[in-house]
């Protein structure tokens, strides 16, 4: 589904390595990749001077990747970076810096202790005879962020800004650090994310004056402001560039389809394996009215035996927290879930491990693996939690059988069961968290992009455990960034937003299966 | 992705058995027998039974149940300074209650539940007030033997009860009872780490406490267990120190928590949790109880010694310590 749009700007871009003078930042050719995972294949890219370039594409396209090759944070396998028709080479961020290119973090990168110019000259302070010229410093800010426009006190502690005059601080250091250079690029990660409306608007607003001064390059998955924003829109997908075109061409739907373009999702979950709603059993779990503060709820839904129950929705639209809150790690402020006819109100983790749901974190090495213990010790940790019958020991029979059954049931690459998890592959290892709830009885498994960072292959054998699951009766709340994933595997979909649902859940039985576009609109 | 390259790149750094793997192994090891070797030869009474059962065994079954009282908080990556304490406290509460409230057998475990209790204190106040817990035993360590000196009134108080101090003092076929005692308890720490749902939990804490909480453990009890055994082991340590001395000093106790903190990182537990394990503490234990003796013995200085003690403390540290699994020290 390549898209149709293919123009002038798109060639003028690819420019020649013999005639890249007129360009101000120019990369040809750049790949790189971690181990077996191509992360950028000969992606090129310039921006000339006083140009804003959109940049977008899915989560996992390279984007990240991207900004940290321009940045020198990491080094392309390939290719070559050029800064006014030279070729240089950035090692560090710092050596980005000196010729003009740095970074405004997705995350606010501000130390909210220390005052607004502190922040400014941050490591690279004056000093005259070892001693701080903040008074000097003081005055410079001042004078540096009046006249790029942006009006804040650099005197005031960062912890007295508001979200948007961080932010704004965050852009004039860009500036500052850039500032030896006559053509800074910068580049914005995701700038507007946690903006409010006003604050967007300051922040285009700056951006537009500061055009003639510096080039910038904007990411962001919100496309009508890409649109907005930019002159040039560049669309990466899977490591590659795949599109580019001029702002008043592009239309989100034309991103959209550039973004995903891939074949419709059937076949490749293996729908035909879906079970049919004729063949799901009783309800095992509903969902009553449930909220966490103000980030999630009321939300409500009943899942049955089989079922595969989809949740979609934009980063901070309250699908991982209600995750979160299914797995009993989120107070449940109001509200209830009763599983197989317990009733729990504000359960705690134990709570709903008892009750037989089983949560697979988003980040399976921060919160879901030991990492540096064994694959038994791993797979049992559920399981060991009954082990106190009249003798208080372990049951290491009944552990290692486990362990040997889910090695063998999921397919788990491991030396053995006592190899430590860390040397395993992404894939064995979510297959080891998976493991754990199947050592125990779990009826309900609550999945949060279960296949995050994990290669193909080992996404095909994700999918099709998932769909032995449900042949077993076992239910799947099945939450996920990637759509077309969601949309094959999933009986039903529910859109959040606003940490409820958008409407009722989309019907996903096979052959009735929504698009994609069906889903964004409602996320949006 | 950046991140996964990077932990893939640890993940083959670790594949490799490095000079330090063979060093954290094999140290205590060659340190001991080397010390050993060394004593043998510069002393003529390092190599004799007497010396090694009633000096160096009975000395070291005080460090010993102290140190193994000290793994457990280490491997959920917690620390308890609290030990010699607790041993003070337990020791003063074992004589008070033998001669103030005229108490016989019954002394012992109520004595040791004193223990249990200041454990409990500690482990309560570092789980639900989110005290870390270097702090609050810092604080425990302080107060308790504030308790425990106030007790003695300032000088060392006696019993007399011989029925009760061969508990402590008596032997079977030769081998002192009180390291009978610490053999046994040495072995039931063992169990207590490898084949408990205790020990597991404790391992897994110290590694990830995130994990073992969405696994649905009831962490915060978890997490307090550890200091409650740290207390009943000290308690014990205290106990059969005073049965076997009979009487508890206001300065009982003292100088243990350095050479317990060495002998665990010694024998293998890292500060920064999840690995390790009681079994190999006793390595650690046995290095110091030997160096303490031989230097005795050959008449280093005892403040020499003092010296010699601290070195071997942050050598042992420094060369144990897995620096991959560290960020950042503070």
């Amino acid at each position: 589904m390549e898209s149709e749009i293919h123009t002038d700007a798109m060639d003028a871009d690819r420019g020649s390595p013999t005639s890249g003078g007129d360009h101000s930042f120019r990369v040809e050719g750049i790949s790189k990749s971690f181990r077996h995972v191509q992360a950028l294949k000969d992606v090129s890219l310039a921006v000339d001077h006083g140009e804003v370039v959109g940049l977008v594409g899915e989560n996992g396209a390279g984007k990240s990747t991207l900004l940290n090759i321009l940045t020198g944070v990491l080094q392309a396998d390939e290719g070559q970076l050029y800064v006014d028709g030279e070729p240089v080479t950035f090692t560090n961020p710092r050596e980005a810096a000196n010729y003009g290119v740095s970074l405004v973090h997705q995350e606010q990168d501000v130390i909210t202790t220390m005052r607004g110019y502190e922040n400014l000259y941050l490591g690279r302070e004056r000093e005259r005879f070892g001693v701080l010229e903040k008074e000097q410093m003081r005055e410079e800010a001042q004078a540096f962020v009046d006249d790029l426009g942006i009006n804040i006190d650099v005197d005031d502690y960062v912890r007295n800004y508001t979200f948007n005059e961080r932010q704004m601080l965050e852009i004039a250091k860009a500036f500052h650090v850039s500032q030896k250079s006559e053509n800074p690029v910068i580049l914005l990660d995701e700038p507007t994310a946690g903006l409010e409306e006003s604050g967007r608007k300051l922040l285009f607003d700056l951006v537009n004056d500061l055009r003639d001064r510096a080039t910038f390059v904007f990411v962001s998955h919100e496309l009508d402001e890409v649109l907005q924003i930019s002159d040039r829109i560049v669309v990466l997908k899977d490591g590659e560039r795949v599109d580019a075109a001029t702002a008043a061409e592009a239309t989100t739907d034309s991103l959209q389809q550039a973004m995903v373009g891939r074949e419709t999702a059937d076949e490749y979950y293996r729908i035909p394996d879906q079970q049919r709603e004729a063949d799901l059993g009783a309800t095992t779990m509903s969902v009553e009215e449930v909220t966490c503060d103000d980030t999630v709820g009321p939300v409500s839904f009943s899942i049955r035996e089989g079922e595969i129950f989809g949740i979609v929705g934009v980063e901070g639209s309250g699908k991982q927290q209600l995750g979160r809150l299914l797995a009993g790690d989120l107070d449940m402020t109001q509200g209830s879930v009763s599983v197989d006819g317990t009733v729990l109100q504000d359960p705690t983790v134990s709570d709903m491990v008892d009750a037989g749901v089983g949560y697979i974190p988003k980040d399976r090495k921060s919160e879901g693996l030991l990492l540096y213990q064994s694959v038994l010790v791993n797979t049992s940790l559920a399981m060991v939690r009954d082990m106190n019958g009249n003798i208080p020991l372990l049951d290491m029979d009944a552990e290692k059988e486990a362990t040997l059954d889910a090695i063998e049931e999921l397919d788990i690459k491991t030396p053995g069961p006592n190899a430590l998890v860390h040397g395993l592959s992404g894939g064995n290892q979510q297959k080891v968290v998976i493991g754990r709830w199947l050592a125990q009885e779990t009826p309900v498994l609550v999945m949060d992009n279960v296949t995050r960072g994990i290669d193909v292959g080992a996404k095909e054998e994700v999918y099709r455990l998932c769909r032995e699951l449900t042949e077993q009766g076992v239910s799947i709340v099945f939450i996920g960034d990637e759509l077309p994933e969601v949309i094959g595997m999933s009986n039903r979909i529910a859109v959040m937003a606003g940490g409820e649902f958008v409407d009722d859940p989309f019907d996903a039985s096979p052959g009735n299966k929504p698009t994609e576009e069906d889903l964004i609109q409602e996320m949006i | 992705m950046s991140t996964t390259s990077v932990s893939e790149w640890i993940t083959e750094k670790r594949e490799e058995r490095t000079l330090h793997d063979w060093i954290q192994d094999l140290g205590p090891f060659v340190m001991l027998f080397g010390l050993m070797i060394i004593f043998t030869f510069t002393t003529e009474q390092f190599f004799t039974e007497g010396n090694l059962l009633d000096n160096v065994a009975k000395n070291a079954v005080t460090l010993l149940l102290v140190s193994l009282a000290g793994t457990f908080p280490i491997l959920q990556q917690s620390i308890d300074l609290s030990v010699e304490s607790i041993v003070l406290l337990t020791g003063v509460a074992t004589v008070v209650l033998i001669t103030e409230f005229g108490l016989g057998l019954l002394a012992i475990p109520l004595a040791i539940g004193v223990g249990m209790l200041a454990g409990l204190f500690n482990g309560i106040v570092f789980t639900k007030l989110k005290v870390p817990s270097f702090l609050v035993t810092l604080g425990t360590l302080s107060v308790l033997a504030g308790v425990g000196k106030i007790i003695t009134g300032g000088s060392t108080i006696t019993f007399r009860n011989p029925a009760i101090r061969t508990i402590s003092t008596g032997d079977v076929l030769g081998i002192p009872n009180l390291v009978l005692w610490g053999l046994l308890i040495y072995v039931g720490t063992i169990i207590l780490a490898f084949r408990t749902k205790f020990g597991r939990y404790c391992f897994a804490l110290g590694e990830n406490e995130r994990v073992v909480e969405l696994a649905g453990a009831k962490v915060d009890r978890y997490k307090i267990y550890p200091f409650v055994l740290s207390g009943l082991l000290c308690g014990t340590a205290g106990v059969l120190l005073t049965l076997r001395i009979s009487s508890a000093s206001p300065n009982i106790g003292s100088g243990l928590l350095l050479p317990s903190i060495a002998a665990i990182v010694m024998g293998g537990t890292a500060l920064t949790g999840g690995v390790g394990g009681p079994h190999r503490t006793i390595l650690g234990v046995l290095v110091i109880a030997v160096l303490n003796n031989g230097m005795n013995l050959l008449g280093v200085d005892s403040f020499v010694q003092e010296i010699i003690l601290g070195l071997v403390v942050v050598a042992a540290v420094a060369m144990s310590i897995d620096r991959e699994k560290i960020d950042v020290v503070k």
